[in-house]
């Protein structure tokens, strides 16, 4: 009876996914989802500010990361970190084209400035320990820019011209708040 | 070049890892950091960072979602499915061809006509014309009936995906049921540790067979680069049992963890991830039997 348990291997490792997503194995796509889908859906929705966008976001990022796997290059970095950007960029793409749509850039700032001030969505799950360490840990004018980096597609030329600060106090915030990130893992 | 230290001071590193660089820019971090130790060290340090920074931001995913998702991406990385809906397309539009074919084909100058042959020409017309109607109703019939069978076809297709999700989540269920009722197993109660109070796990030991699984009721989602690992305490030492799955660990099944041959309480902790030899961190649940 319990012999037959389907038996997870103990951790389904990255080395692990990224051989199979190599090898082709479809399969690996659930386990992707299994390990990814949170993290990308928050990043997503984040950015594209809502639900059901960024559900096909998360689904046509799975699809160009199985079709463009072969260019993932394990040397240049972590799985986490490609995949990430893969998803980041495909989200960008899309509130920009909407932007396009709708109008000036100045006003996707100013929206994005607003859902800064807003206390965290009730979504976020409260137990969750990383998004209040953050909030401890940097300032809101750190966390600020590096929201308007991150999560708004902005460079930091675009981001001093409307913060109306010096470029020079944009890069220092954002460097200041990643190594200060940095150290909260260490 | 300028030096290493003045590199990492100017920022690019940032911009690389929050993916404002030109491709070009990019090559370029790239090869300083395969230069410098150094660089590499803090452009990864920047990257993990990132990594814990979009972690941090996971959500609950909605309902419904995975199958949906899942099924789409299968949908549109798989082979088969879009081939055979192709294939039934050109099917019916080749059957569809001949149909319009027979209606041109008559038509003929009707000028040259005698008196005589008027009538059956005029009949002919009629005829013509009739058929040309029932043609395209047919071809109407068509269009529609291919347009039926292909959404038809999708929601089998879709359906068959649901069925076989929702058979392996039954057999799943089913094996997890057969352990859960296996009167060898004795449940231990895990409780959460003040350095994580809601912690609340079961571990079900079997002496016998020496298996262990584990059945999550709630601990806190691990930050990045971190896992939770099961420890088996047998006369005070702790032996590995095993990481938990990140499916393991959101308490979605009964998860096997390393064979035990003999404990007395059970504990977790949250270790680096792929765990530790021996625990390095704090207690975070922990029961006797």
């Amino acid at each position: 009876m319990s012999d037959t348990l389907p038996i997870s291997p103990s951790t389904a490792s990255e080395e692990d996914l990224v051989q199979r997503l190599r090898a082709r194995d479809e399969s690996a796509l659930t386990l992707f989802y299994d390990r990814y889908a949170p993290a990308l859906f928050g990043v997503i929705s984040r950015i594209v500010k809502d639900d059901d966008t960024a559900e096909d976001v998360l689904q046509e990022a799975m699809v160009k990361i199985w079709n463009s796997f072969p260019a993932y290059d394990a040397g240049k970095g972590r799985l986490f970190t490609w995949v990430l950007n893969v998803s980041r960029n495909l989200a960008i793409d899309k509130i920009r084209s909407r932007q396009h749509r709708v109008g000036t850039r100045t006003q996707g700032l100013d929206d994005s400035l607003a859902a800064q001030r807003l206390p965290a969505a009730e979504s976020f799950r409260p137990e969750h320990i990383g998004l209040k360490e953050i909030v401890q840990t940097l300032v809101p004018d750190q966390r600020q820019i590096i929201d308007l980096l991150y999560f708004g597609g902005y460079t930091q030329s675009e981001v001093a011209e409307e913060l109306k600060l010096p470029l020079g106090t944009v890069k220092t915030r954002a460097r200041t708040a990643i190594k200060l990130l940095s150290k909260l893992i260490r | 070049m300028e030096d290493p230290q003045s590199y990492i001071e100017s920022g690019i590193l940032e911009q690389y890892a929050l993916g404002l660089l030109t491709p070009a820019e990019r090559a370029a971090v790239e090869a300083e950091a395969a230069r410098h130790p150094a660089i590499a060290q803090e452009l990864a340090a920047g990257q993990l960072a990132l990594e814990y920074y979009a972690d941090a931001h996971a959500r609950e995913l909605p309902a419904g979602m995975r199958d949906r998702v899942l099924t789409k991406v299968l949908a549109q990385v798989g082979s088969a499915a879009p081939v055979a809906s192709a294939s039934l397309r050109a099917d019916v539009d080749a059957l569809a061809q001949p149909q319009s074919a027979p209606g041109e084909a008559v038509v003929r100058p009707l000028a040259a006509a005698t008196p005589a042959r008027r009538g059956w020409a005029i009949a002919a017309s009629v005829a013509l014309l009739l058929s040309l109607i029932g043609n395209g109703w047919l071809y109407g019939r068509w269009q529609s009936a291919d347009h039926d069978l292909v959404a038809l076809q999708e929601d089998q297709s879709r359906l068959a995906a649901n069925t076989m999700v929702v058979e392996k989540k039954l057999g799943d269920a089913r094996q997890q049921n057969a352990v859960l009722r296996d009167a060898e197993f004795r449940f231990v109660a895990l409780a959460g540790t003040p350095a994580a109070p809601a912690a609340h796990a079961r571990v079900l030991f079997n002496a016998v067979s020496r298996r262990v699984y584990v059945d999550v009721q709630r601990l806190p989602a691990p930050p990045a680069g971190r896992q939770y690992q099961l420890w088996a305490l047998n006369k005070g030492k702790p032996v590995d049992a095993g990481v938990l799955t990140v499916a393991a660990a959101a308490g979605e099944r009964l998860e096997r963890m390393k064979d035990i041959a003999s404990a007395q309480a059970f504990a977790v902790t949250l270790e680096p991830v792929g765990g530790s030899a021996t625990p390095t961190m704090p207690i975070r649940a922990m029961g006797t039997i």
